[in-house]
């Protein structure tokens, strides 16, 4: 992101950069960089959280006033609220436990009120609908695998499905609100959906297998200190 | 959590030790004053429309999204899964502030929200990027863009 500041900057474009890694800010020297301590992927600090976000559109175009002296690199210090989650957030539903594909039904009722409630979803990049995503994966391997609509090769249809079924659960699991952190969330998906478990096999069997284009996406599944964790319980 | 000692290992360490390219110091542009600033956004979150083809890993196009994209037709492609999704699955804004951006403009603090944001592949290399940036930045240009707000995942 610091090397488009100086790609733009170059081309008589005035930048300012939200960064969220700090030291990478410090290496690459962007014009005008301002440093805000939040989660990666959070580069405005919290959902529904106008203010926090203003505030910080704010103060990074506040590096366009007075002296230009650059590099710039300015620490935006307010933290995002609930940045350690609510331990009394739980998965609001009961998951049916007879089967992945009877999990993710009992799943799309909260996802559906889910979608109400935040007015969007954003699942969508397979093109598959939530329960077909979640059958892609689960007969991926199978003699007879669900078919594979033109316009996407079965590999990649399989890495933008497994991130849409990640989007369907975790949009379900906010359905009632709350304010559980991104670990909580994770936590509970990853240790407690068969959903988790299905991607994790996948993941598993893509390292395991003989197709090159299977491996090349098997790293990009499940998070690295997931897998680490997975792999060691399994030893 | 966003300090680099708080993210788990073993990514903390892959970020740490990504050789980052270095750059001389480029020489800042006189910055418009605030009323007459027209500002975009860009994005490393590798944002498609719904129903686009999504961007793929090192990537080094980019996409636009212009103001009449629902919030709700905005999706991530970016898969890597070492950023959080579920703050931007509750308000685009998170990641793409636009509602605030309008804001900023109402209340007088800018010029101009610009009518389209711009979107790359996070995590591909830089060096990679410069001639699509480049010809990003020329299209803002064009469009009276003046002042960019480049927000990483």
């Amino acid at each position: 992101m610091s090397g488009l500041a100086h790609y733009l900057e170059n081309e008589g474009l005035a930048t300012v950069i939200v960064a969220l890694i700090r030291e990478h800010a410090v290496q690459m020297r962007p014009p005008r960089a301002l440093w805000v301590p939040f989660e990666l992927g959070r580069p405005f600090g919290a959902a529904n959280d106008a203010g926090l976000q203003g505030r910080v559109l704010r103060a990074a175009l506040a590096l366009l006033d007075g002296e230009q002296a650059t590099p710039m690199l300015v620490d935006f210090d307010e933290q995002a609220p609930f940045a350690d989650g609510d331990p009394d957030w739980r998965f609001p539903g009961e998951l049916d436990g007879s089967g992945v594909i009877a999990e993710a039904a009992s799943v799309l009722p909260l996802w559906r009120r889910a979608h109400q409630r935040f007015g969007r979803t954003t699942l969508g990049i397979s093109g598959l609908e939530p329960p077909a995503a979640v059958e892609f994966i689960h007969r991926f391997h199978d003699p007879e695998p669900m078919p594979n609509p033109k316009g996407m090769a079965p590999v990649m249809r399989a890495r933008f499905a497994i991130d849409d079924i990640k989007a369907f659960y975790l949009e379900a699991a906010m359905a009632e609100g709350g304010h559980p952190s991104s670990r909580q969330l994770q936590d509970w998906f990853w240790g407690g959906t068969q959903a988790g478990q299905m991607i994790r096999q996948f993941q598993q069997r893509a390292r395991s297998g003989d197709d090159n284009n299977l491996k090349l996406i098997a790293g990009s599944l499940v998070p690295a200190e997931r897998t680490i964790a997975f792999l060691s319980a399994d030893a | 959590m966003a300090r680099l000692a708080d993210i788990p290992e073993p990514e903390r360490s892959v970020i740490a030790e990504l050789d980052c390219p270095a750059y001389a110091d480029t020489v800042p542009v006189e910055p418009a004053v605030p009323g007459e600033r027209h500002v975009a956004i860009v994005s490393t979150a590798g944002f498609i429309v719904r129903g686009e083809r999504p961007m793929l890993a090192n990537e080094n196009g980019y996409r636009r999204i212009s103001s009449d994209v629902a919030d709700g037709d905005i999706l991530c492609s970016h898969v890597s899964t070492n950023f959080d999704r579920s703050g931007f699955q509750q308000d685009l804004n998170v990641m793409l502030p636009r509602a605030r951006l309008a804001e900023l403009e109402r209340q007088g603090v800018i010029g101009k929200a610009a009518d389209t944001h711009y979107a790359f592949m996070g995590a591909t290399s830089p060096v990679k990027l410069e001639d699509s940036a480049r010809e990003a930045g020329r299209s803002m240009l064009a469009l009276g863009v003046n002042t960019v707000v480049l927000a990483p995942v």
